[in-house]
Protein backbone atom coordinates (compact mmCIF):
# COMPACT_ATOMS: atom_id res chain seq x y z
CA UNK A 1 0.00 0.00 0.00
CA UNK A 2 2.94 2.34 0.51
CA UNK A 3 4.38 1.58 -2.39
CA UNK A 4 2.07 1.99 -4.41
CA UNK A 5 0.93 5.26 -2.93
CA UNK A 6 4.34 6.54 -3.52
CA UNK A 7 4.12 5.56 -7.07
CA UNK A 8 1.02 7.33 -7.69
CA UNK A 9 2.49 10.09 -6.16
CA UNK A 10 5.29 10.14 -8.23
CA UNK A 11 3.40 9.24 -11.64
CA UNK A 12 1.61 12.67 -10.63
CA UNK A 13 4.18 14.44 -9.75
CA UNK A 14 6.50 13.62 -13.09
CA UNK A 15 3.34 14.35 -15.80
CA UNK A 16 2.46 17.85 -13.76
CA UNK A 17 6.22 18.74 -14.11
CA UNK A 18 6.15 17.51 -17.99
CA UNK A 19 3.25 19.33 -18.32
CA UNK A 20 4.39 22.49 -16.98
CA UNK A 21 7.52 22.54 -18.94
CA UNK A 22 5.36 21.96 -22.29
CA UNK A 23 3.17 24.80 -21.27
CA UNK A 24 6.23 26.64 -20.52
CA UNK A 25 8.35 26.36 -23.68
CA UNK A 26 4.97 26.51 -25.96
CA UNK A 27 3.83 29.70 -24.44
CA UNK A 28 2.55 31.23 -28.28
CA UNK A 29 -1.25 32.65 -27.31
CA UNK A 30 -1.76 32.79 -31.29
CA UNK A 31 -1.54 29.04 -30.88
CA UNK A 32 -3.35 28.74 -27.67
CA UNK A 33 -6.42 29.76 -28.66
CA UNK A 34 -6.00 27.62 -32.15
CA UNK A 35 -7.32 23.84 -32.15
CA UNK A 36 -5.52 21.47 -33.52
CA UNK A 37 -7.93 20.79 -36.61
CA UNK A 38 -7.58 24.66 -37.59
CA UNK A 39 -3.71 24.58 -36.79
CA UNK A 40 -3.35 21.12 -39.22
CA UNK A 41 -5.80 23.34 -42.12
CA UNK A 42 -3.10 26.33 -41.90
CA UNK A 43 -0.49 24.29 -41.82
CA UNK A 44 -1.52 22.72 -44.70
CA UNK A 45 -2.46 26.02 -46.73
CA UNK A 46 1.24 27.19 -45.76
CA UNK A 47 2.86 24.28 -47.19
CA UNK A 48 0.66 24.24 -50.31
CA UNK A 49 1.94 27.51 -50.41
CA UNK A 50 5.35 26.98 -49.50
CA UNK A 51 5.43 24.40 -52.81
CA UNK A 52 3.86 26.76 -55.21
CA UNK A 53 6.53 29.56 -54.27
CA UNK A 54 9.31 26.77 -54.30
CA UNK A 55 8.37 25.79 -57.70
CA UNK A 56 8.26 29.62 -59.06
CA UNK A 57 11.82 30.10 -57.48
CA UNK A 58 12.84 27.18 -59.17
CA UNK A 59 11.48 28.35 -62.02
CA UNK A 60 13.31 31.85 -61.74
CA UNK A 61 16.36 30.32 -61.02
CA UNK A 62 16.58 27.81 -64.50
CA UNK A 63 15.96 31.32 -66.08
CA UNK A 64 18.93 33.05 -64.80
CA UNK A 65 20.59 30.87 -65.23
CA UNK A 66 19.82 30.59 -69.06
CA UNK A 67 20.51 33.71 -69.04
CA UNK A 68 23.77 33.59 -67.61
CA UNK A 69 24.45 30.54 -70.69
CA UNK A 70 23.64 32.87 -72.94
CA UNK A 71 25.49 36.03 -71.82
CA UNK A 72 28.73 33.74 -71.46
CA UNK A 73 28.30 32.37 -75.12
CA UNK A 74 27.48 36.42 -75.62
CA UNK A 75 31.01 37.15 -73.90
CA UNK A 76 32.87 34.38 -76.09
CA UNK A 77 30.81 35.20 -78.84
CA UNK A 78 31.62 38.84 -79.34
CA UNK A 79 35.36 37.90 -78.10
CA UNK A 80 36.18 35.30 -81.09
CA UNK A 81 34.30 38.16 -83.41
CA UNK A 82 36.50 40.97 -82.22
CA UNK A 83 39.51 38.57 -82.99
CA UNK A 84 37.72 38.24 -86.42
CA UNK A 85 37.37 41.78 -86.51
CA UNK A 86 40.93 42.27 -86.23
CA UNK A 87 42.13 39.64 -88.01
CA UNK A 88 40.13 40.90 -91.33
CA UNK A 89 41.16 44.37 -90.63
CA UNK A 90 44.47 43.69 -90.99
CA UNK A 91 43.82 41.96 -94.20
CA UNK A 92 42.17 44.36 -95.29
CA UNK A 93 44.56 47.54 -94.43
CA UNK A 94 42.36 49.35 -92.00
CA UNK A 95 44.86 48.97 -88.92
CA UNK A 96 48.46 50.64 -89.19
CA UNK A 97 51.20 47.59 -89.98
CA UNK A 98 54.47 47.70 -88.87
CA UNK A 99 57.56 44.72 -89.42
CA UNK A 100 60.78 44.31 -91.05
CA UNK A 101 60.76 45.17 -94.72
CA UNK A 102 61.97 47.20 -96.93
CA UNK A 103 61.32 51.19 -98.20
CA UNK A 104 62.16 51.41 -102.07
CA UNK A 105 62.64 55.27 -103.45
CA UNK A 106 62.14 56.07 -107.02
CA UNK A 107 62.57 59.88 -108.49
CA UNK A 108 62.06 61.49 -111.37
CA UNK A 109 65.60 62.56 -113.50
CA UNK A 110 65.38 65.46 -115.46
CA UNK A 111 64.98 63.16 -118.80
CA UNK A 112 62.62 60.93 -117.77
CA UNK A 113 59.43 60.68 -115.18
CA UNK A 114 58.01 57.89 -112.81
CA UNK A 115 55.50 56.49 -114.72
CA UNK A 116 52.11 54.17 -112.90
CA UNK A 117 53.65 51.35 -114.49
CA UNK A 118 56.78 51.25 -113.26
CA UNK A 119 55.51 51.65 -109.65
CA UNK A 120 52.93 48.75 -110.26
CA UNK A 121 55.59 46.16 -111.58
CA UNK A 122 57.37 47.60 -108.19
CA UNK A 123 54.08 46.35 -106.55
CA UNK A 124 53.88 42.87 -108.10
CA UNK A 125 57.17 42.23 -107.84
CA UNK A 126 57.26 42.97 -104.08
CA UNK A 127 54.05 41.26 -103.81
CA UNK A 128 55.75 38.09 -105.82
CA UNK A 129 58.81 38.57 -102.91
CA UNK A 130 55.47 37.72 -100.36
CA UNK A 131 54.83 41.44 -98.93
CA UNK A 132 52.37 41.15 -96.28
CA UNK A 133 51.11 45.17 -96.70
CA UNK A 134 52.19 48.08 -99.05
CA UNK A 135 52.27 51.50 -99.30
CA UNK A 136 53.05 54.25 -101.45
CA UNK A 137 53.85 57.35 -100.69
CA UNK A 138 51.77 56.91 -97.48
CA UNK A 139 48.97 55.06 -99.05
CA UNK A 140 48.20 51.81 -98.50
CA UNK A 141 47.80 49.68 -101.24
CA UNK A 142 44.61 47.66 -100.82
CA UNK A 143 41.85 45.31 -102.92
CA UNK A 144 40.87 48.52 -104.31
CA UNK A 145 43.88 50.69 -105.07
CA UNK A 146 44.40 51.97 -108.35
CA UNK A 147 47.67 52.94 -109.36
CA UNK A 148 47.07 54.90 -112.75
CA UNK A 149 48.71 57.92 -114.67
CA UNK A 150 46.21 61.39 -114.77
CA UNK A 151 48.72 63.22 -117.16
CA UNK A 152 52.51 63.34 -116.97
CA UNK A 153 52.71 65.06 -113.76
CA UNK A 154 51.53 62.76 -111.21
CA UNK A 155 49.87 59.49 -110.48
CA UNK A 156 46.46 58.42 -108.67
CA UNK A 157 46.61 56.45 -106.14
CA UNK A 158 43.61 55.46 -103.68
CA UNK A 159 41.65 58.53 -105.59
CA UNK A 160 44.88 61.05 -104.26
CA UNK A 161 47.04 62.65 -106.59
CA UNK A 162 51.01 61.27 -105.41
CA UNK A 163 53.96 63.23 -107.05
CA UNK A 164 57.58 62.05 -107.16
CA UNK A 165 59.32 61.74 -105.15
CA UNK A 166 57.44 58.50 -104.99
CA UNK A 167 58.42 56.07 -101.44
CA UNK A 168 56.85 52.97 -101.65
CA UNK A 169 57.41 50.66 -98.55
CA UNK A 170 56.53 46.79 -97.99
CA UNK A 171 56.44 44.61 -95.32
CA UNK A 172 57.80 41.03 -95.14
CA UNK A 173 60.90 38.92 -95.05
CA UNK A 174 63.60 41.60 -95.80
CA UNK A 175 65.91 39.34 -97.58
CA UNK A 176 62.94 37.83 -100.11
CA UNK A 177 61.70 41.50 -100.91
CA UNK A 178 65.25 42.71 -101.26
CA UNK A 179 66.62 39.90 -103.48
CA UNK A 180 63.08 40.18 -105.78
CA UNK A 181 64.08 43.38 -106.70
CA UNK A 182 67.61 43.58 -106.76
CA UNK A 183 67.85 40.28 -108.45
CA UNK A 184 70.45 40.77 -112.30
CA UNK A 185 68.59 41.93 -114.81
CA UNK A 186 65.70 42.35 -111.88
CA UNK A 187 63.77 45.48 -111.47
CA UNK A 188 66.19 47.25 -110.17
CA UNK A 189 67.83 47.32 -113.12
CA UNK A 190 65.35 47.29 -115.27
CA UNK A 191 64.32 51.17 -113.76
CA UNK A 192 68.38 52.17 -114.10
CA UNK A 193 67.96 51.17 -117.50
CA UNK A 194 65.24 53.45 -117.76
CA UNK A 195 67.23 56.49 -116.35
CA UNK A 196 64.77 56.55 -113.34
CA UNK A 197 66.54 57.34 -109.91
CA UNK A 198 66.29 54.23 -107.75
CA UNK A 199 67.45 53.36 -104.12
CA UNK A 200 66.30 51.10 -101.68
CA UNK A 201 66.54 50.68 -97.79
CA UNK A 202 66.37 47.78 -95.89
CA UNK A 203 65.13 48.19 -92.69
CA UNK A 204 63.76 46.30 -89.12
CA UNK A 205 60.96 48.95 -88.42
CA UNK A 206 58.80 49.95 -91.55
CA UNK A 207 55.67 51.34 -90.27
CA UNK A 208 52.37 51.40 -92.95
CA UNK A 209 49.43 53.44 -92.26
CA UNK A 210 46.37 51.87 -92.21
CA UNK A 211 43.79 52.21 -95.07
CA UNK A 212 41.86 55.99 -94.97
CA UNK A 213 38.98 55.45 -97.67
CA UNK A 214 36.43 53.36 -97.52
CA UNK A 215 35.02 50.62 -99.39
CA UNK A 216 31.83 49.97 -100.58
CA UNK A 217 30.31 47.70 -103.10
CA UNK A 218 27.29 48.45 -104.44
CA UNK A 219 27.38 46.06 -107.75
CA UNK A 220 28.78 42.92 -105.95
CA UNK A 221 26.57 40.68 -104.13
CA UNK A 222 27.42 37.71 -102.27
CA UNK A 223 26.01 34.78 -105.15
CA UNK A 224 25.49 31.37 -103.02
CA UNK B 1 5.15 6.03 6.80
CA UNK B 2 2.79 6.65 4.22
CA UNK B 3 3.34 10.60 4.34
CA UNK B 4 7.85 9.35 3.68
CA UNK B 5 6.87 7.59 0.63
CA UNK B 6 4.22 10.56 -0.90
CA UNK B 7 7.46 13.02 -0.59
CA UNK B 8 10.22 10.70 -1.68
CA UNK B 9 7.61 9.77 -4.65
CA UNK B 10 7.05 13.43 -5.65
CA UNK B 11 10.65 14.57 -5.19
CA UNK B 12 11.73 11.30 -7.55
CA UNK B 13 8.43 12.57 -9.73
CA UNK B 14 9.74 15.83 -9.67
CA UNK B 15 13.41 15.38 -10.68
CA UNK B 16 11.84 13.11 -13.66
CA UNK B 17 9.45 15.19 -15.34
CA UNK B 18 11.80 18.28 -15.06
CA UNK B 19 14.51 16.10 -17.10
CA UNK B 20 12.18 13.93 -19.18
CA UNK B 21 11.55 15.52 -22.91
CA UNK B 22 8.59 17.86 -23.81
CA UNK B 23 5.52 16.24 -25.36
CA UNK B 24 4.03 17.82 -28.66
CA UNK B 25 1.60 20.77 -27.68
CA UNK B 26 -0.96 18.92 -29.73
CA UNK B 27 -1.35 16.00 -26.57
CA UNK B 28 -0.96 18.35 -24.00
CA UNK B 29 -4.63 19.46 -23.37
CA UNK B 30 -4.99 15.50 -22.88
CA UNK B 31 -2.68 15.40 -20.48
CA UNK B 32 -3.67 18.56 -18.95
CA UNK B 33 -7.17 16.52 -18.51
CA UNK B 34 -5.69 13.11 -17.38
CA UNK B 35 -3.49 15.21 -14.54
CA UNK B 36 -7.20 17.27 -13.50
CA UNK B 37 -8.75 13.60 -12.92
CA UNK B 38 -5.71 12.15 -11.27
CA UNK B 39 -5.78 15.49 -8.97
CA UNK B 40 -9.26 14.70 -8.08
CA UNK B 41 -8.81 11.03 -7.37
CA UNK B 42 -6.16 11.95 -4.71
CA UNK B 43 -8.54 14.36 -3.39
CA UNK B 44 -10.71 11.76 -3.27
CA UNK B 45 -8.24 9.50 -1.44
CA UNK B 46 -7.86 11.78 0.83
CA UNK B 47 -11.03 12.83 1.69
CA UNK B 48 -11.98 8.59 1.88
CA UNK B 49 -9.18 8.09 4.45
CA UNK B 50 -10.79 10.89 6.50
CA UNK B 51 -13.91 8.87 6.16
CA UNK B 52 -12.73 5.53 7.24
CA UNK B 53 -13.70 4.10 4.13
CA UNK B 54 -10.76 4.20 1.96
CA UNK B 55 -9.85 1.01 -0.38
CA UNK B 56 -6.57 0.95 -2.48
CA UNK B 57 -7.90 -0.56 -5.29
CA UNK B 58 -10.63 1.65 -5.68
CA UNK B 59 -7.75 4.36 -5.06
CA UNK B 60 -5.52 2.84 -7.89
CA UNK B 61 -8.61 2.07 -10.71
CA UNK B 62 -9.88 5.72 -9.86
CA UNK B 63 -6.15 7.28 -10.47
CA UNK B 64 -5.66 5.48 -13.66
CA UNK B 65 -9.60 4.72 -14.92
CA UNK B 66 -10.57 8.10 -14.71
CA UNK B 67 -6.92 9.44 -16.68
CA UNK B 68 -7.17 7.34 -19.24
CA UNK B 69 -11.47 8.07 -19.83
CA UNK B 70 -10.75 11.40 -19.65
CA UNK B 71 -8.22 11.66 -22.02
CA UNK B 72 -10.45 9.02 -24.23
CA UNK B 73 -13.61 11.63 -23.96
CA UNK B 74 -11.49 14.42 -24.75
CA UNK B 75 -10.28 12.89 -28.07
CA UNK B 76 -13.69 11.49 -28.90
CA UNK B 77 -14.74 15.60 -28.23
CA UNK B 78 -11.78 16.56 -30.88
CA UNK B 79 -13.19 14.26 -33.20
CA UNK B 80 -17.39 15.47 -32.93
CA UNK B 81 -15.95 18.95 -32.74
CA UNK B 82 -17.49 19.44 -29.42
CA UNK B 83 -15.49 20.73 -26.16
CA UNK B 84 -15.77 17.99 -23.86
CA UNK B 85 -12.92 18.19 -21.98
CA UNK B 86 -14.88 21.50 -20.57
CA UNK B 87 -17.83 18.87 -19.11
CA UNK B 88 -14.57 16.87 -17.85
CA UNK B 89 -13.07 19.98 -15.95
CA UNK B 90 -16.40 21.25 -14.36
CA UNK B 91 -16.99 17.59 -12.99
CA UNK B 92 -13.33 16.86 -11.66
CA UNK B 93 -12.82 20.31 -9.86
CA UNK B 94 -16.21 20.36 -8.71
CA UNK B 95 -15.57 16.79 -6.92
CA UNK B 96 -12.43 18.47 -6.38
CA UNK B 97 -13.93 20.89 -4.57
CA UNK B 98 -16.57 19.01 -2.58
CA UNK B 99 -13.50 16.94 -1.51
CA UNK B 100 -11.66 19.79 0.21
CA UNK B 101 -14.90 20.67 1.75
CA UNK B 102 -14.87 17.49 3.77
CA UNK B 103 -10.94 17.37 4.09
CA UNK B 104 -11.43 21.18 5.54
CA UNK B 105 -14.66 20.57 7.44
CA UNK B 106 -12.64 17.69 9.06
CA UNK B 107 -9.36 19.10 10.02
CA UNK B 108 -11.11 22.45 11.58
CA UNK B 109 -13.54 20.52 13.79
CA UNK B 110 -10.34 18.02 14.91
CA UNK B 111 -8.67 21.72 15.95
CA UNK B 112 -11.47 23.85 17.42
CA UNK B 113 -12.29 20.22 19.53
CA UNK B 114 -8.48 20.16 20.17
CA UNK B 115 -8.39 24.24 21.14
CA UNK B 116 -11.47 23.84 23.56
CA UNK B 117 -10.21 21.33 24.70
CA UNK B 118 -7.10 22.96 25.50
CA UNK B 119 -9.22 25.74 27.05
CA UNK B 120 -11.09 23.27 29.13
CA UNK B 121 -8.10 21.51 30.59
CA UNK B 122 -6.76 25.21 31.61
CA UNK B 123 -10.55 26.02 33.21
CA UNK B 124 -10.25 22.99 34.45
CA UNK B 125 -7.04 23.67 35.98
CA UNK B 126 -7.38 27.17 37.34
CA UNK B 127 -10.22 25.92 38.73
CA UNK B 128 -8.02 23.30 40.97
CA UNK B 129 -5.59 25.84 42.05
CA UNK B 130 -7.98 28.11 43.18
CA UNK B 131 -9.80 25.77 45.38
Amino acid sequence: MIISIGAIALILTMVLFIQFKTVKETDITAIETMREAELRTELASWKAKYDEIAIKLQDTEDKISNYRNDIENNEKNSELLEQELIETEKYLGYTELKGEGIIVKLDDTDYKQVESSDILSLVNELRLAGAEAISINEERVVSTTEIVNVDTRFIIVNGKRIVAPYEIKAIGDKKYLESAISIKGGYVDEIKAKEITINYTIEDNVVIPKFSGKMSLQNAKVSN
Amino acid sequence: MVYISIIIGCIIGAIIGLNSPIIPYTYSSYLAIAIIAALDTVFGGIASVIKGNFDLKIFLTGFFGNAILSILLTYLGNRLNVDIYLAAIIVFVGRMFTNLAIIRRYYVEKWSKKLDSLAESKKNKAEAKNK
